[in-house]
């Protein structure tokens, strides 16, 4: 089986979450099957600037085709054409500039995906949002299965995305949340898909005394790992922390890993390590009581499933569906939405050891039974079997037309934004309306 | 603070944000979000807090505007009546005042208002001091709340601390789980000698047992030295730090244990505590938390 992952951007030092995700499947869908990533020159995902060199790379064994990018961005442009399609009525035109003025806009390497696909069994396009998995979904569309690594934000709101869901071959979903919003926004039930997220390579062995010894943690402690950014609920994560810590002055510390792009309250009981090593990772990991997730949107939080594979309980953020539907439906961790639930919970997680061991336990168990990789590769494989069969039946889903040149300048499409406002945000759990979903991907 | 008990295998996540938001309004009295909150909060602020909401000049504004709007005062006698600046007029007044008074008496109207302007005297005199008393007992109120504050505020976090060392105790003590028979129960002091040498042998036979557990101290452990940490936390207690004591633990009251759970005295316990003195529960080395 041949297979090529198309992705913004690849490599060992890139650790941004589709990018990783790709990088994972690829080299877990390596052993087996022949694999190729396909993707742009560009490092950097907010300049999209060309910054490796054109041509066949190798990362971790696996061959890498890397196709420069026309045009850099332009945050200004593009910060305008995201103003007119999320909040003003727009047209199509309108949608395909914006996703030109997002980037990163690659035409060389849709034009390989297209030349290529004939000798290609399938083709992985991760990130929905962005140019090469649109353009390549509409050029390739009987060979591409979507990973849209979708979060709640106004771009699944856009009318040119719907058509791109309603025709490629499967959809890989991260979450049963992710699958609910893509279906609301988009209505492609018909198309098959398959709940699946991604596996981590947690060590065999992790030494939490390790890491205290050489960060001189003493003290127990709750963890936070992630870049520290206001947009990923670190600021109201502060607050609360800091309120918390002032009604329990011997409670848990707060140890925080990763780079930060926001100031970090100077508090005694705050200490923040920096950008560590996987090994220093997972350590941490090991040795905290629990991991604080307080990010508001998230399609899939590999830390919190890391975090569960190491039998830590988590306390998210119960306003990221995502989030709250992975703390129920694993009854490994809980939510809060407000200071009041925040003190209550990480105080129950502080000092209720059994529900802490509970948890714990069946963080390890979800992560077992859902996230370890022979689960995530049988997924794929059992998906990449079915697709074959399709294409043995002769069935074929025919690319949607977006109209004509007049039709694509009508100004019919409504706000991204109005249409995200309609589309339901709960966490899937069972018992629910959705319950079915995850019998389903289950 | 919120209690669970975890009884059976089953957690359901669901469930206990229900209970713990249920106690969030059953404190609360009334579930107000967090912005309602601090919109409340703010008004409070403002109305007793807030410097800028005490008017420190409250008299001397006071007495701006009581000059400003009040019309002066007036003495009024049993003359006042009939006083006039023209001389002939006085006198045609004195001498026809009886005629008058065959008409009406004004004397009940004279004495009226001559109250009335006494009155008047003395509520001018007086309002100064009640403006005076209002003033102080507003910065006497506005000093109090603050005080009613902090004082609840205090009181908010000795509950919850309280609270805290109460669920952590009690969860200790369910992790603790004594082996009949491994305490002997008390005895009632005996003072023969005879009746000791039974049990100075299950004693000793015990301390063999515990010291083939925990190893040979080193002479500094003997004499009330740390217990060490790193290599001797194999041995010693180090449950409160969530990883180590791979074959120690950490029992109720940080009472060391044994592996089968026997509870050793405190006075032998490990200094490899944390600051708070306690863990909540004892972790094994994968960080499980024991369940005796």
């Amino acid at each position: 089986m041949k297979l090529a992952v198309a992705v913004q951007r690849y490599g060992a030092d890139i650790n941004g979450g589709a990018e990783l995700h790709a990088r994972y499947i690829a080299e877990r869908l390596a052993r087996h099957a022949e694999v190729e990533v396909v993707t742009t020159c560009a490092r950097d995902y907010v300049t999209w600037r060309n910054e490796r060199p054109e041509g066949v790379d190798q990362v971790n064994g696996i061959p890498v085709r890397r196709f420069p990018v026309t045009h850099e961005r332009d945050p200004n442009h593009f910060g305008r054409q995201s103003r007119r399609v999320f909040d003003q009525p727009h047209s199509i035109a309108d949608e395909i500039a914006w996703l030109e003025s997002e980037g990163p806009a690659s035409p060389a390497m849709i034009d390989y995906l297209e030349r290529s696909a004939s000798k290609l069994d399938f083709i992985l396009l991760f990130s929905y949002r962005y140019y090469h998995a649109w353009h390549g979904a509409r050029r390739v569309p009987a060979k591409a299965l979507l990973v849209p690594t979708a979060e709640r934000d106004p771009a699944i709101g856009l009318g040119i995305f719907g058509a791109t869901f309603r025709s490629v071959r499967a959809v890989m979903y991260n979450s049963h949340e992710e699958r609910a919003m893509i279906q609301a926004a988009t209505r492609n039930e018909e198309v098959p898909g398959v709940v699946v997220g991604i596996g981590s390579d947690i060590p065999a062995r992790t030494d939490g005394e390790r890491f205290r010894r050489k960060h001189n943690v003493r003290k127990p402690f709750a963890i936070y790992v992630g870049r520290i950014d206001e947009n990923k609920g670190c600021k109201e994560l502060f607050d609360f922390f800091l309120r918390y810590a002032n009604t329990f002055p011997r409670g848990l510390d707060l140890v925080l890993i990763g780079s930060a792009i926001m100031p970090i309250p100077q508090h005694p009981r705050i200490h923040h390590l920096g950008f560590l090593p996987d090994e220093d990772k997972f350590d941490a990991i090991a040795a905290s009581d629990l991991l604080i997730m307080p990010s508001y949107f998230e399609s899939l939080s590999m830390v919190a499933l890391e975090a569960w594979a190491l039998g830590r309980p988590v306390l998210a953020n119960g306003r990221c569906d995502v989030l709250k539907g992975q703390c129920i439906r694993s009854a490994a961790g809980l939510y809060y939405e407000r200071y009041e639930e925040f003190a209550e919970t990480l105080y129950a997680l502080e000092s209720n050891g059994p529900l802490h061991a509970r948890l714990g336990r069946n963080g390890r168990d979800y992560f077992t039974q859902h996230y370890t990789w022979p689960v995530i590769e049988r997924k794929y494989l059992d998906m990449f079997d079915q697709l074959k069969r399709e294409d043995a039946s002769g069935a074929r889903r025919p690319v949607e037309s977006l109209g004509g040149w007049l039709a694509r300048r009508q100004r019919h499409q409504r706000p991204a934004a109005e249409v995200l406002t309609k589309i339901p945000s709960n966490a899937v759990v069972p018992g629910s309306g959705a319950a079915e979903n995850l019998s389903r991907s289950a | 603070m919120t209690d669970f008990s975890i009884r059976s295998d089953n957690v359901d996540v669901e469930q206990i944000m229900r209970q713990i938001r249920a106690r969030i309004r059953e404190k609360r009295g009334v579930d107000y979000t967090e912005e309602e909150i601090r919109e409340l909060a703010n008004v409070k602020l403002e109305k007793f807090l807030d410097p800028r909401g005490v008017r420190s000049d409250l008299l001397e504004q006071f007495r701006r505007k009581r000059e400003a709007s009040l019309p002066p005062n007036f003495k009024f006698e049993d003359t006042t009546l009939f006083e006039t600046h023209r001389g002939l007029l006085a006198f045609i007044r004195r001498l026809l005042r009886p005629v008058l008074k065959l008409f009406f008496n004004p004397n009940p109207l004279i004495d009226a208002l001559h109250i009335q302007s006494k009155l008047n005297a003395q509520q001018a005199a007086l309002e100064p001091l009640y403006y005076e008393v209002i003033h102080n007992l507003v910065l006497e109120t506005t000093r109090l709340g603050i005080d009613v504050k902090n004082l609840k505020m205090r009181v908010e976090s000795m509950s919850s601390r309280l609270d805290f060392d109460e669920r952590r105790a009690r969860a200790l003590e369910g992790v603790v789980q004594y082996r009949p028979g491994a305490v002997p129960p008390l005895q009632p002091p005996s003072g023969g000698g005879d009746s000791r040498a039974p049990e100075s042998a299950e004693q000793s036979e015990r301390r063999n047992r515990r010291r083939r557990r925990r190893g040979r101290r080193r002479p500094e452990e003997r004499t009330g030295g740390r217990s060490g940490q790193g290599a001797q936390g194999a041995q010693g207690a180090q449950g409160a730090l969530g990883a180590q004591g791979a074959q120690g633990a950490l029992g109720a009251g940080g009472t060391p244990m044994s592996e089968g759970g026997e509870a050793e005295p405190i006075g032998e316990q490990s200094d490899d505590r944390d600051d708070r003195g306690l863990t909540p529960v004892h972790r094994d080395t994968d960080g499980e938390p024991s369940e005796s």
